[in-house]
């Protein structure tokens, strides 16, 4: 039996119900699971701020405009943290720090070394994936159960790309 | 629909796939590090169940008329390099950028920086864009989907994805119990490989 308060399901279980949430995103908002154009709209509305004329860039204006897929995917990115931290929460396991592998995986225990590396990283991603148009979810979740050739290709290519930057770049964990 | 209905069954969405995520345990840098070094296949093992799913739920639902499907454009070169770009960002934050937010909620301090890294990345990119897609990697083939190559109807071609997936998923389960992958603490953390473990008081080399 699985419960709210486990640490951990299995992950067929979990794969189970997150493949089971195309449904109300086909069905309610016409859309499949993703989550990387969240970050054009709220990075472009916050750059926005900033430098109007951002804003006249046709890929950014149609992400910040008020629709229901663009807000959507937001208040989905935004739910990821409500459910994580509850979750975490009622299994009692609530991080406070950061995980302990990075001290091996990057060969030092230094917070802020680990900090600059994770910008890097969040910029690698959302670079990468408004490149490929999708990421994990897109073209993971969504593309490849949609048989879309394109995302199947860039799923590849984010193994790939994952799978040599852990071994070639890290240190094993 | 409208604004006002869809943002909160984003919300609500969003907390059981958040939610999903941490009890899963693919949010958790040891296991998202892990696969990419092929220690744990956990990620794995969840992410080929949810397409498996999405998959049946969608030959299903497309199948019967109910919806029609939303595939992305296929841009090889762009794919491909995003892909890259995109794997890269993956090993070193220890995530992708959902489950950066489910870091965030779980209590990793250093998502924040992840968060607006991809915020910044994402900024970078729609700057570039406009030039972007004049160059090779702006060239797209059009929504090609392989059920269109292979000119089947898309429902027996997500069964049969589904099916193959499944035979995948109790091979990976047979070869590597996921109890057995998890760690101690959930968190993918299995210690340091066997072969690098010191044997006695630690020394470090200079370097």
């Amino acid at each position: 039996m699985i419960s709210l308060t486990d640490r951990a399901w299995s992950p067929y279980v979990a794969g189970v119900l997150i493949g089971l949430l195309q449904i109300p995103a086909f069905l309610l908002i016409d859309t499949a699971l993703g989550a990387s154009s969240s970050f054009v709209t709220v990075g472009g509305t916050i750059a926005g701020w900033i430098d109007p004329s951002i804003l006249t860039i046709d890929y950014v204006a149609k992400h910040v405009t008020a629709t229901a897929k663009n807000w959507w995917q937001v208040a989905l990115v935004v739910g990821v943290a409500i459910g994580a931290f509850l979750s975490a929460l009622l299994s009692g396991s609530l991080r406070r720090s950061v995980s302990p592998i990075w001290a091996r995986a990057l060969g030092t225990s230094s917070r802020s070394v680990r900090y600059a590396v994770a910008f890097v990283a969040g910029f690698l991603m959302l670079f990468g994936a408004r490149l490929a148009d999708g990421c994990t979810s897109g073209h993971g979740l969504s593309g490849v159960a949609q048989l879309g050739v394109g995302s199947t290709v860039a799923v590849a290519a984010m193994f790939v790309g994952g799978i040599a930057t852990a071994m070639l770049l890290m240190r094993r964990i | 629909m409208s604004l006002f209905v869809a943002v909160p069954v984003g919300l609500a969405m969003g907390i059981v796939f958040g939610f999903l995520l941490e009890k899963g345990r693919v949010f958790e840098p040891g296991i998202i590090v892990g696969q990419m070094q092929m220690r744990t296949f956990i990620m794995l093992k969840m992410f080929l169940t949810a397409v498996a799913t999405g998959a049946v739920v969608l030959a299903v639902l497309n199948g019967l008329g109910i919806v029609k499907l939303q595939p992305k454009a296929a841009l090889y070169a762009a794919d491909v390099v995003g892909g890259l770009i995109l794997g890269t960002g993956i090993a070193l934050a220890g995530a992708c950028p959902g489950t950066t937010l489910a870091q965030i909620g779980a209590g990793y301090r250093d998502a924040i920086f992840t968060l607006i890294g991809g915020l910044a990345g994402a900024v970078a990119f729609s700057y570039a864009e406009p030039w972007l897609k004049t160059t090779f990697l702006g060239q797209g083939q059009g929504k090609i989907t392989f059920s269109d190559l292979l000119g089947i109807p898309y429902w027996s071609g997500a069964l049969a994805l589904a099916a193959v997936l499944a035979a995948v998923l109790v091979g990976l389960e047979w070869w590597r119990p996921w109890r057995s992958e998890i760690g101690r603490e959930a968190d993918g953390d299995l210690g340091a490989p066997p072969s690098e473990r010191p044997a006695g008081p630690r020394i470090v080399p200079a370097e």
